[in-house]
């Protein structure tokens, strides 16, 4: 029942205490809208490195005396791969004619050759969960061993690059939500060390009369959670704000925005993230309550 | 009901109480008397745990006190109603929920709340000063607005420290009424006084205490 009690007690202190709840819960929104504007950066990064894979394909260039019968068998063996998501066999005529697609008016550099001198190959496509640094070594390996088969080529660095941008996005976003999310409690925690201290006179009498731990933390505990929640609407409505005033409109003149996506799905939960570290804070603030 | 036995306080090498032993019976009311510094109001605070002794054992009730979990001492707490000597009002709230904060520690609904409020300012005479602030009041109405605080929780036990302390001697008289009151309905009282006037023909056992120790006991 105290519950209630406590919800007014919080409320009333929220209004009296209003400025410097005012400027706690702006600071928190700050907080909040930089971790935001960090997990936004970090999603579309990963987002990006995760179609950059779609365009990777490992070349396999072949013996130049194989039979059809041969290359049948070499196409089979792959396609059972389950990394494997197509593999296309260019013979060496066609590889010629690729080649000559390819330069164009500059196709004079192939006069006077008469031999065709380039390979027969297979493009082999990879599904897009097997495009990890570790499992393409691996599927390189098994395919060099392969009869018939010369010669393996992918992008390694081109991969390596991929995996160190995600990682170290990721890695720096985490930083930096962590630091974010710390300095975000810690205002919670300095404002309702603030209300603590100012009301002491009021909970050692409270005490004293009878309360008991739960009853005195209450009203403390809600407040860092108003707070938390206040600081996470605020931001909300930053974040939507930033999304529509540049995203939205910029999008309409240059069409490069709009690759970015927005998980606003995410952002609704930006009160309740606030809630979290509204009320962690007040509770490490408030510590272990003693009678005598 | 409350039992000190050989019980002994030291404030920074100073002994504020030394192997006091003494029991006040159940619904009984006594006094403890003394000069300023004599170790009365720390009794007191020792029985509201506010303080612990450092040596001797307290018991009130079925309560050992040194054997007490932390968690325990609200729940004493609410069985002990204190009129503090410093009366302890909260400035920002009215006379209604200075008393009514006593029962909402305690979880009780809004309208339990109000109805013994104004129950028990009735019995302080206080009922038209339910909207007034402490400040508002003279010494005598925050001294009662205190007790009504101390009783409205119907404590078995009400310990009062000082409480006539700045009052002029009807107040005070008016005050010992209805400490007997709060005591003819069966609450143990114990009150810690320096004033004789206070406990002068009651025919309530007085304890009498000097720089910490029990020097008598008499009848006022």
């Amino acid at each position: 029942m105290y519950i209630l009690y406590s919800l007014r007690l919080a409320i009333q202190s929220v209004w009296h205490e209003k400025w410097i709840n005012l400027l706690s819960v702006l600071t928190i929104a700050a907080g909040l809208f930089m971790i935001t504007l960090t997990f936004f950066s970090v999603y579309n990064m990963d987002l990006a490195t995760k179609k950059l894979p779609e365009k990777f394909s490992m070349m396999l260039y072949l013996n130049n005396d194989l039979s059809e019968h041969e290359v049948g068998n070499i196409m089979s063996t792959l396609k059972k791969n389950n990394a494997v998501e197509r593999a296309r066999y260019i013979s060496k005529d066609k590889a010629l004619e690729e080649l000559r697609g390819v330069l164009k008016n500059a196709d004079y550099v192939l006069e006077g050759i008469n031999e065709n001198p380039l390979p027969a190959s297979i493009e082999v496509k990879l599904r897009q969960e097997s495009v990890s640094i570790s499992k393409v070594k691996k599927l390189a390996a098994d395919i060099r061993k392969i009869k018939g088969i010369e010669e393996v080529e992918y992008g390694e660095q081109f991969l390596n690059s991929i995996h160190s941008i995600k990682a170290g996005a990721q890695t720096l976003g985490l930083f930096m939500i962590s630091i974010m999310s710390t300095g975000v409690i810690f205002v919670c925690y300095s404002t309702v060390k603030i209300m603590f201290y100012r009301r002491k006179e009021e909970i050692e009498t409270f005490k004293l009369l009878g309360a008991t731990r739960g009853f005195i933390r209450a009203p403390f505990v809600i407040e860092g959670g108003i707070l938390g929640i206040g600081g996470g609407v605020v931001s909300l409505i930053g974040t939507m704000a930033l999304y529509y005033t540049l995203f939205y409109k910029l999008a309409l003149t240059m069409p490069i925005f709009k690759i970015i996506v927005f998980p606003s799905e995410v952002f609704i939960a930006l009160p309740f993230v606030g809630l979290a570290l509204g009320v962690s804070g007040a509770v490490i603030a408030l510590g272990r309550i003693r009678f005598s | 009901m409350i039992h000190f036995s050989d019980v002994s306080k030291i404030y920074e090498n100073q002994a504020a109480l030394r192997n006091i032993t003494f029991s006040i019976e159940k619904g009984e009311m006594a006094f403890i008397t003394g000069p300023s510094g004599a170790g009365k109001s720390t009794i007191l605070k020792i029985i509201y745990l506010s303080e612990k002794p450092d040596e001797g054992s307290v018991t009130i009730a079925e309560w050992e006190l040194s054997k007490l979990k932390e968690s325990s001492i609200p729940f004493l707490r609410r069985n002990i109603g204190v009129v503090f000597q410093d009366f302890r009002l909260l400035d920002n709230r009215n006379v209604f929920d200075n008393i009514a904060m006593a029962l909402r520690i305690r979880g009780m609904t809004e309208y339990e709340v109000k109805e013994r409020v104004m129950e028990v300012l009735k019995t302080v005479n206080l009922r038209h000063k339910a909207d007034g602030f402490p400040k508002t009041l003279s010494g005598g109405e925050q001294q009662r607005v205190v007790i009504a605080r101390a009783i409205v929780g119907e404590p078995t036990v009400l310990l009062a420290d000082e409480p006539t302390g700045n009052l002029d001697a009807d107040t005070a008289a008016g005050i010992t009424r209805m400490f007997k009151e709060i005591n003819a309905k069966g609450t143990t009282v114990l009150v810690a006084t320096h004033n004789k006037e206070l406990f002068r023909n009651t025919g309530r056992r007085v304890i009498k205490i000097d720089n910490g120790t029990i020097v008598g006991e008499e009848m006022g």
